[in-house]
Order: structure tokens, then sequence, then C-alpha cells
């Protein structure tokens, strides 16, 4: 086990992990500045900012013998015997100077910059720069220039190159350059070849400070109005962690959330862009029945027991199980559907692929299959079905067998369901569909049900390598909608407030599948695979 | 804390003597001092609106809100928000925009203040960079409703027109200050 | 009969409209006192509708009364219904009828009426003339105002006003015996129930009780500025120090009758306080006294008893903005340690006199009315001076015991 020293103290690193001294100081709480340095990019050591001292401690004699010049710590491996020191008055001093040359020809234009808040170069100017600045202040403006996603705003610029390295290393693209050479050096790109590759807005979040700007976000909110919530991409079955960043019930961006099990750094630009849905103006938005040919705008008062009357005396049922539904929401709906009919069908709704799974030469995949929780609903459906039925088979089913009412669950983002399809379902007595846009199927519904967005409602995802993650609220669902959870909590007679955790508790103890979802889960999701193996063990030692 | 505890004093109120006691001072205090009051003071009650109460110094008066203008007439707001933040009844509402402007980059699309949600504290004037946003010596807001006493961007730049010339922006003020002081100073030959 | 009834019903007319339209210009009189002694120029904008005529404020109440009216008038979800509509009521009706009884002059000479309707009797000027049992029935209904009080608290079924019930139905109840205790002194020495035979009483000796029985004056004005919940014991409602009370959850036109009727209460407290204190209707050398009066007799004493009230009520109202408050405690303790005492001594001191007194200063020589008030003013001295001298000499609002025990507190030992 390597022990290094920072600043006197004495630390244990973990075996077998190649690190640099910044990762192990972060580990001992102590933190090196930096910014050119980012964990998912080739280290180059190119803005100095991380300076600091460094030493070798002889293991024999324990003698410590300094380096007479300071060294970037980004680039020095914490070996064993190490010793540094990050709190000294020569380390104060380079990176006052560091912070003082950024600044030379910054325009320090914060007002208007949308990273202010949470710019580093801000951050450290404040720790670590001087009291005053003893240049001219630059003009209030920085040139721009358009990229292609992204702009670029020129002057804020600090040269740490993360973003050309992002598109050289991670989405293989390599759109962007240095250009120009010197003290003119510039990002850029080659004239008609415009920064656009699937993975682009990842640069905005790695700029350090506020040269690379969202075109989506320019100028719509301060970060410092904004709360995070936790949240689960649900625009394809790598389900990656991100930040659902909202103010006052409108969402302004989304951002990854680190987790090195699934998306590391990174999210694709459909996922970040993905949430514009959730303010659309089409969305259904109030419950409502069709009676005699017309339909009518309903309140939710009284309205879930309606539902359940109506489902007791409507005869054999069925259901059909979006893959946009959480897995605590299909099983309470799983567990509705059977306690009024224990013969109901249930099925999964249709599964949207799109083109063919991307690899990207960092490790970054983007899958086809864009729906977040299939396999959730899978395992669900298995416990009680004892088998998988796919749309198909239930539109088969529907021929075979007299439906009397069916439950639709929808939630997908755009058009999910073909007009012959839809037209299947006309002769159902009672249709009750569940959906986010109008379709051809919600027209034909007998009861038509607003459904929440995934930020609006809180529950799990169980993504393509079985891992499971959950979502938190972020925003309140606009006036008239009501989220799927709460609203089978309630059908189900359940007293108090819709809690996913307690729902994941009683699915944990029933479904043994679920068995190791009891207890918090961890924020990087948890790893249902591991399960199999139990499942089969426990077989096993049945028929043994 | 405990009230025993040795760092602290008690006070006592002061005692009263016997004519204390009696409440018989009190009585005639409270009596003549009141019925004093009832015949022999002068009335303070100023009628608004026939009589206007008069602002000392309408530059540090803390009235109705404006939005300043630059040389070219446009809105000097660069839209940062940092009014919005100091605010601590927030009641001003922006939205910002790209601006149209070659040498500007954002500015406000939308600019509303909410004059009745407002304590008129003078935090955004204190926090705007760009001394975009002032506070006048205007004091009687009247309306006839909610919605017409949220003042919109336009609304606000109004009322700079109305009151730059009496309370010019600080900026303004300290150059003519400056000019001021050129010509009466001496210069330097004089001073031998 | 019919002229009975018809001078019945115009007496009730004239009393209810009289105080309707008192209590209205009272309330702007209320506020104009206050405005003056706070050197503002209070309401003088409201004249006369639809025209630029300003008549100095006075139409002020009928704004302020159109304004209760329309008032938006709803019923909070979690009340007690009936109570709540019950209890303003209780409160209002009793204000009233308390007035049954009371006086408003003294006598009409009985040639108002034509010969023919063979009404020979002077008119008494009350609403039920020769109810012997008069001051019960004012007790009484006075009693019964609590439970208005008791009842809003209840009803509102919010924590605010039930503690505002309790506080302040504590306070009615516990001032309800000095206020006894200072009319028993006046009844005993008049030998009558009845308010015209108290007032005619001091009209015939031509001294007021205020100088024969100075005690008794004082005990019964502090408790009926209690019990008219009027500062400085205005716990009740206490507006600048507590929430509203027991009518916080009221507005409205019911609002209004508590605040009307609270109004009431502090007119008929003033009635009751010149009628049995500084002789009612009576004015020496103006009025005469017995029941056979000419015109001008009638009226005088009509005009003397309201300008003595109107005077009582201005005193109610600089009252307010005179004194502080009294702290919850000190209510209870003036209540109970002192005024009950002191009405005591009153009485006493009267049945003491009314046996022996009277003749004694006779067989010595002296005149018994100025005998008395010597005498009553000596008591008046002699329990004042005790009150005081046992009365703490520091407001704190320590326990008693403690602040008796010593004046070492812990931190000063630890100081030595
Ligand atoms: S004066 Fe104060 S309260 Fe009013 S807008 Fe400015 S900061 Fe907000
Ligand atoms: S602080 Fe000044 S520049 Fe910034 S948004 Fe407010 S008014 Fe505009
Ligand atoms: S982080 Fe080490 S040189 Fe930039």
């Amino acid at each position: 086990m390597p022990k290094i020293t920072i600043d006197g103290r004495e630390i244990e690193l973990p075996d077998g992990q190649r690190m640099n001294v910044i990762e192990a100081a972060k580990l001992s709480g102590v933190e090196i500045p930096h910014y050119c340095y980012h964990p998912g990019l080739p280290v180059v050591g190119s803005c100095r900012m991380c300076l600091i001292e460094t030493g070798n401690c002889d293991a024999k004699t324990g003698e410590i013998k300094m380096q007479p010049k300071l060294v970037p710590g980004c680039t020095v491996p914490a070996t064993d015997g190490l010793v540094i020191v990050t709190a000294n008055e020569k380390v104060r001093q380079a990176r006052a100077m560091v912070e003082e040359d950024l600044l030379l020809r910054h325009p320090v234009d914060c007002p208007i910059c949308d990273k202010a808040g949470e710019c580093t170069l801000q951050d450290y100017y404040f720790k670590y720069g001087q009291a005053s600045r003893r240049t001219d202040v630059m003009p209030f403006t920085s040139r721009k220039r358009d990229l292609g996603d992204v702009n670029l705003f020129i002057d804020r610029c600090v040269l740490c190159s993360r973003c050309v390295r992002f598109c050289a290393e991670v989405s293989g693209t390599a759109e962007l350059m240095i250009a120009n050479r010197g003290a003119h050096e510039e990002i850029d790109v080659v004239p008609d070849f415009p920064l656009h590759n699937e993975l682009s807005g990842n640069v905005v979040d790695l700029c350090p400070v506020g040269a690379l700007a969202d075109k989506d976000f320019l100028y719509q909110q301060r970060v410092w109005f904004m709360r995070r919530h936790r949240s689960v991409c649900t625009d394809c079955s790598v389900g990656c962690s991100i930040w659902v960043e909202e103010n006052q019930d409108q969402i302004y961006r989304l951002k990854p959330r680190e987790n090195p099990h699934v998306n590391k750094w990174w999210i694709c630009n459909q996922g970040r862009y993905g949430y514009h849905h959730v303010h659309d103006a089409n969305r259904l938005a109030v419950p409502r029945v069709r009676k005699d040919g017309k339909t009518v705008d309903l309140s939710w008062n009284g309205l879930p027991e309606e539902l359940k009357s109506k489902l007791f005396t409507a005869g054999h049922l069925g259901g059909v199980f979006s893959p946009f539904i959480s897995v605590e929401e299909a099983y309470l709906l799983a567990k509705l559907l059977r306690s009024i009919d224990p013969q109901a069908v249930l099925a999964m709704g249709p599964m949207p692929r799109v083109g063919e799974d991307q690899k990207f030469p960092g490790g970054f995949v983007i899958t086809a299959e864009k729906v977040p929780n299939r396999r959730g609903i899978e395992e669900i459906l298995g416990y009680f079905m004892h088998k998988v039925l796919s749309f198909e088979d239930f539109l088969q089913e529907m021929q075979r067998i007299e439906f009397g009412g069916v439950w639709v669950s929808g939630g997908y983002k755009g058009p999910w369901i073909e007009d012959s399809a839809a037209r299947r379902f006309e002769k159902i007595p009672l249709l009750i569909v569940q959906d986010l846009f109008p379709s051809s199927l919600s027209e034909r519904a007998t009861y038509q049900l607003p459904a929440a967005a995934f930020s609006e409602r809180e529950g799990s995802y169980m993504n393509r390598d079985d891992r499971l993650q959950t979502a938190n609220m972020a925003v309140r669902p606009p006036w008239g909608v009501r989220a799927e959870g709460s609203l089978f909590w309630q059908m189900l007679g359940r007293k108090g407030l819709y809690n996913s955790r307690t729902v994941l508790d009683d699915l944990s103890r029933e479904v043994l599948y679920f068995a190791p979802a009891a207890g918090p889960l961890p924020d990087t999701g948890l790893d249902m695979k591991i399960n199999k193996l139990a499942e089969v063990g426990a077989l096993t030692a049945k028929t043994a | 804390m405990k009230t025993d505890d040795a760092r602290i004093r008690w006070v006592e109120s002061p005692k009263l003597g016997m004519l204390g006691k009696s409440y018989l001072t009190l009585f005639i205090k409270g009596l003549t001092t009141t019925l004093g009051h009832l015949f022999f003071h002068k009335k303070v009650t100023l009628e608004s609106p026939e009589q206007r109460h008069k602002v000392l110094d309408p530059v540090n008066y803390r009235g109705v809100h404006r939005l300043n203008k630059d040389e070219q007439g446009r809105v000097k707001c660069v839209a940062c928000f940092l009014c919005a933040t100091a605010c601590p009844a927030h009641c001003i509402d922006i939205v910002a925009e790209p601006s149209p402007w070659p040498d500007r980059e954002k500015y406000p699309k939308v600019f509303n203040i909410d004059e009745l949600r407002c304590i008129f504290c003078g935090m955004c004037e204190q926090a705007c960079p760009v001394e975009a946003i002032e506070l006048t010596s205007f004091y009687d807001l009247t309306g006839a409703s909610r919605e017409e006493m949220i003042f919109d961007k336009e609304k606000l730049l109004s009322v700079f027109d109305q009151t730059k010339e009496r309370e010019p922006m600080p900026s303004k003020r300290a150059n003519d200050a400056a000019q001021d002081r050129l010509k009466t100073c001496p210069t330097s030959g004089d001073s031998s | 009969m019919l002229p009975i009834v018809l001078v019945a019903l115009i007496k009730v007319g004239l009393v209810i409209g009289g105080l309707m339209t008192a209590a209205a210009y009272l309330v702007l009189g209320e506020r104009w006192i206050a405005a003056w002694i706070q050197d503002r120029k209070g309401p003088n904008r409201v004249g006369i509708p639809l025209t630029k005529i300003r008549l100095f404020g006075l139409g002020q109440p009928l704004a302020d009364g159109v304004k209760f009216l329309f008032k938006a008038e709803y019923t909070p979800a979690h009340v007690d219904k009936g109570l709540y509509f019950f209890a303003p009521m209780t409160i209002f009706i009793t204000a009233i009828a308390v007035f049954a009884v009371i006086p408003f002059g003294s006598f009409l000479p009985s040639d108002i009426f034509p010969a023919s309707w063979g009404v020979h009797e002077p008119i008494n000027l009350v609403i039920a003339p020769g109810v012997d049992v008069g001051m019960i029935f004012v007790f009484a209904m006075g009693s019964i105002a609590v439970y208005g009080v008791v009842l809003g608290g209840w009803a509102s079924n919010s924590k605010y006003s039930f503690l505002g019930g309790l506080r302040s139905s504590a306070q009615l109840i516990g001032y309800e015996l000095p206020l006894g205790l200072g009319i028993l002194g006046v009844v005993l020495s008049s030998g009558s129930l009845r308010l015209d035979a108290i007032m005619e009483h001091q009209a015939q000796t031509g001294a007021w009780n205020a100088f024969v029985q100075p005690l008794g004056m004082i005990v019964f004005c502090v408790a009926s500025f209690a019990e008219a919940s009027r500062l400085p014991f205005d716990l009740p409602e206490a507006e600048q120090e507590l929430i509203g009370g027991y009518h916080t959850e009221y507005f409205g036109i019911k609002l209004m009758m508590y605040l009307v009727g609270e109004y009431l209460h502090m007119v008929a407290a003033a009635f009751l306080i010149v009628m049995l204190f500084f002789g009612g209707w009576h004015f020496w050398g103006l009025t005469g006294s017995g029941n056979i009066v000419t015109w001008g007799e009638a009226i005088l004493r009509i005009v003397v008893l309201n300008v003595k009230v109107l005077g009582m009520v201005f005193f109610f109202m600089v009252a307010r903005w005179s004194w502080a408050r009294f702290r919850y405690d000190q209510l209870m303790s003036l209540a109970w340690l002192v005024m009950l005492p002191m009405g005591m001594v009153n009485l006493a001191y009267v049945a003491i006199w009314e046996e022996y007194g009277g003749d004694w200063a006779r067989s010595a020589g002296f005149s018994p009315q100025i005998a008395m008030t010597l005498c009553g003013w000596a008591v008046f001295s002699v329990t004042w001076y005790v009150a005081t001298k046992m009365s703490p000499s520091q407001g704190d609002n320590r326990p008693r015991r403690q602040s008796r025990e010593s004046n070492i507190r812990p931190g000063f030992e630890a100081e030595k």
C-alpha cells in the first residue's frame, strides 16, 4: 500500500490504482487547483495552476529530499514515499501568478457570463488570487465565435485545451483545434467543419471558464438561481446519471452526473437537450372522459374511485406497460390490475429503436433502444405473468381474448403507436390511456389521463446492464397532471403520500429479483446482475 | 444560558417611592400629557394630496425605479440578474436575450419590477455593475390594479426620461463635479 | 292602555335609534380624540356623499357602516356554525337590553298629551319605569355578555380566539366583584335598587355619592373600565400586543356587532357612573328635585345628564392614551388584592355610617352630609395609604415570593 505525505500528513492510498497527485490529494481532502487536468482526459500539464512542491522520503533513513523547482501536480504519479507540499508561500505565490496571468487579457465580464457562479476562474481567483488586479480592466465584452453546436467567447478562454482533447479522444471527431501561436492562441474549427457531433455538449461542461457556452442555455438563467436534482436520463437504455437543474418548476438544463459505472463524466446531446418535451404546450393537461362521442374535461376529484369501480365491472382486463414508467409504478399498476382481475394480461409497450448502437472511442455508448426501463418492466411482468409479452404479442392476444378493459400507460416522448395498431383498440369498452401527448390511441380512449414526464416523478429505472438507479422528482407536474405513482398508490387504497422508497421496499420483499434493492440505493445505482447468481443459488438449494 | 451564570448581572428595575406606588403621579402625568396634546399642540398632519411632501435630496431618495439609458438611448442594463439576486423581496423579473447591437452581448428582453412587492431598499441600485437601475424620487405610486403596478421595461425607461434632468446618473454627477473642480481650481502658476 | 304602549314604543325607538347613532358618532369622536392627542388631524374628509362638502368628516360613520355592510360575508369552514352566529348576538343584544332600565332623563310633565287621553302622571324617561330590581337587571345582562366572549372564543375553533376568550372571561368575571361591591354602598345609602330613586336621593340631599363615598367611586370606576374592556384594561383585545382576542375570526357585520356591543358597554358604564356617583340629572340650583317638573326643568335635567355622560365618555377616550396597559398579572392582582378589599372597606364604612353615623352627626350638631363627606375622605385616604404601603415597590414580573425574599441573585453571590 503506497504511502505519501501531503502537507505533513501521511496518507495511505488504495492498492493497485494509478493516480496522480491531484487525485491523491483529493482523497485526503486537500484541494489542488487545476484547469487543464480532467480525470477523463489525457494529461497535458499546460495550465500550471497545479504547481506544488514535491520531494522524496528515503524509506530506510526517513530523510526527506525536496525538489528545488515546483512541478505540476497533474503530471506527478502518486508513488510510495512521495512528499508533497501544497500550502507554503512558494506555492501560494505560484498560484497567484498563474491567476494574474490568466486575467491579464480576460474581459472580466462576469455579469453577463453564463458560467459566473460555477466558474473555476472566479473561484480560484477568490481563493488563490491577489487581492486586487494590477492591470487595466479590459472592455466589458468578449469576442464571440459560432463553433457549430456551441458558442465560443474567445477572450474568456484560458487555453486549457480540455475541449480539444475531448474531441480528439472521447468523441473521436477532432473538430476543435488551437489556432495561432503564443499570445494569439485561440480555439477554432477548420472552416466548413464545424463542431458537430453527438457528444459536443460535453465541451461546455468541461470548459472551466465561460468560454464555451451552450446555445440552448445561453442567457436563460443565472446558475445560482437553479436547484439541481438527481435524476436518470430516459432517452436511451444506457440510463446515464444526470442532474436536472430547475428554478421554480422550469427546467433550464440537464448536466451529466459523474457515475463511473454508466456514463463516467459525459452525456450525449440527445439526452442533454431531451427535456423540452416537459414544457411542451401540447401535453395532455387534464383528465378527459369520452361520453356519447364527445370528450369532456374531468377533475381528479373522485376520479380514482370512479376508475376503480369501472375497472371492477369491466370484465377481463389487460395492461400495457410503457418502458418509460419506473419499476415502482409498473409494480403498483400490475398489483392494481391483478387485484381487480387475477387473470389480467400484462404486456410490454412498444419499444422504439433508432438506428444502431453507437460506440465512441472514449468508451461512451448510445444505444438504439430509446427507452430507459425495458429491463425493469420485463422483471415485473416476468414476476406477474411468468413470461414477457411484447406489444405485438398483446395485439395477438386481443384477437383471441375479449378484453373488457385495457389500461395503456404511455409516457413516450414522441409519436409511438401506429394508426393501424391504435385502431385495434377501438372495440374495447373501457380503454384507459395515460400519456404525455395526444395520439391516435388517446383519441380513442374512454378515459384519457395526463401522465407525468420523467422529471416530475420519482422512481427507479433499470438500464440495459441491469443497473437500478433512482431518479428524484425535480419539478412539480403542471396543474391538472398527476404522476402515475401517486395515482396507482391512491387507487390501491394506500394511505399517505406516494413514496417510491416504500414501494421499492415492498417490491424487494415480494419479488426475489429485486431483493438487493432493499435499503438505500447508492447514487450511482445498484448492479442487479449479481442477483442472478443468488437466484440460481436459491433454485439449486431448493432442488437439492 | 443558565440564570445563575456568573457573567450575568441582574439589573433591578428602579424602586418606586410611596408616591409612585400610589399610582397618583402616573395618573396625573398621563392625564396632563394627553390633555396637553389635545389642546395645546400644533398638528403635524400633512394633508396630501393638497400639500406635498418635500423630497430634500432627490438623488438619495428611494422611490420608484428607473432604468437608465446610455448615450444612444438604449437601455443600459446588461441583464446580469445581479439586481434580481440582491433583491430581498424577489420582485425583479428579467428575461435575457443576446443583444441586437454589435457592441453589447446581452440585454433584457423583459424587465419587470413588481412595485407592490418592492420594499424600496435600494439593494438593486447597489448591486448593478453598470448603473442601469436607480431609485428616483417619485414616491406616490397609484394604480387601479395589481397588474398595473408591475412596471415593465418601457415604463421604467420612461421614468428615466422624466427624471434625468432632476436626478442625473452618478457617473454624470461625478463627471460634472470634476468639470466644476477643473474650472475653479487655481492653475499651478497661481499658487506661488 | 294605548297611550302607555305608545309611550313605551316611542321610548324604545328613541333609545335604540339614539344609541346606534351615538355609537357611530362616538367612534368618530374617539378617532378624532385619538388623532388630536397624537397631534394628527383625524378623519376630516368624508362629508356629504357625491358633493365636495366635507363637514369636518361627519360623514365618516356612514361610510364606515356601508363598508362593514359590503364586506365579504363568509363563515370560516372550521367554526361551530351555530355558536359562531350566536355569540356576537349575545353581546349585542345584552348590551342594548341594559338600557331598558337606564333612564335617559328624569320626567316629562304629563301635559304633553291631550287631557282627554287621561294620562295624569308625569312620564318617566326610562323604557321600563318602576322596575324595582333595576341594578340587578343591569348586572344580569352584564354577566350574560361574558357568554358572548367565551362562546365567540370557543366557536371560532382557533387557538388564538380560544385563549383570547379565556383571558377575557377571567378578567370580566374577576372585575364583577368589585363592581358589585362599589354599587352596594350606593344602594345601601339610598335604599333602593332603582336608578331613578338613587338619582333622586342624591338630588334631595345634594351630596353626590362621589363626594361621600370616594372609595366606592374609585372601585366602581376602575371595575367598569375593566368590564367595558377599555384601556388600560383592554386585555381582551390588546391589539398592539396580542392577536385580536376572542373575535380574531370574525369580520364584517358580525365583527361590527361585537364592536358596537363593546361601545354600548362603555356608554352604559358612563351612564351608571354618572347616575350612581355624580348625581345623574342633578345639578345644584338648576334642576330641583322630585318628580313634579316644569318643562324647563325637565329639559335641563336631560341636558345635564347627557352632558355628564358625554364628559365621562370623553374621559374614557382620553384614558385610552393616558396610561399604559396593565400586564395580565397586574390586572388580576389589582382586581383581587386591591379593588376587592377596598370595596369591602367601603361597604363596611357605609353600613356603619348608615346605622350610627347620621344620628351621631345630627346629635353632635353637624350637617350629616358634610360629616359623611369628611368621614368618607378620611376612610379613602387611610385605605389608599395602606394599599400603597402594601403594594410591591418593584414592578417586575418575577414570581412574587422570590422578589419579596431578597434581592440577592445567584450571580451577585458568585461575584463576591
Ligand atoms: S429596491 Fe430593494 S426590494 Fe425594491 S427592487 Fe430594488 S432590491 Fe428589490
Ligand atoms: S443589475 Fe443592472 S445590469 Fe444587471 S440586470 Fe439589474 S439593472 Fe440590469
Ligand atoms: S492541471 Fe496541471 S498543469 Fe493544468
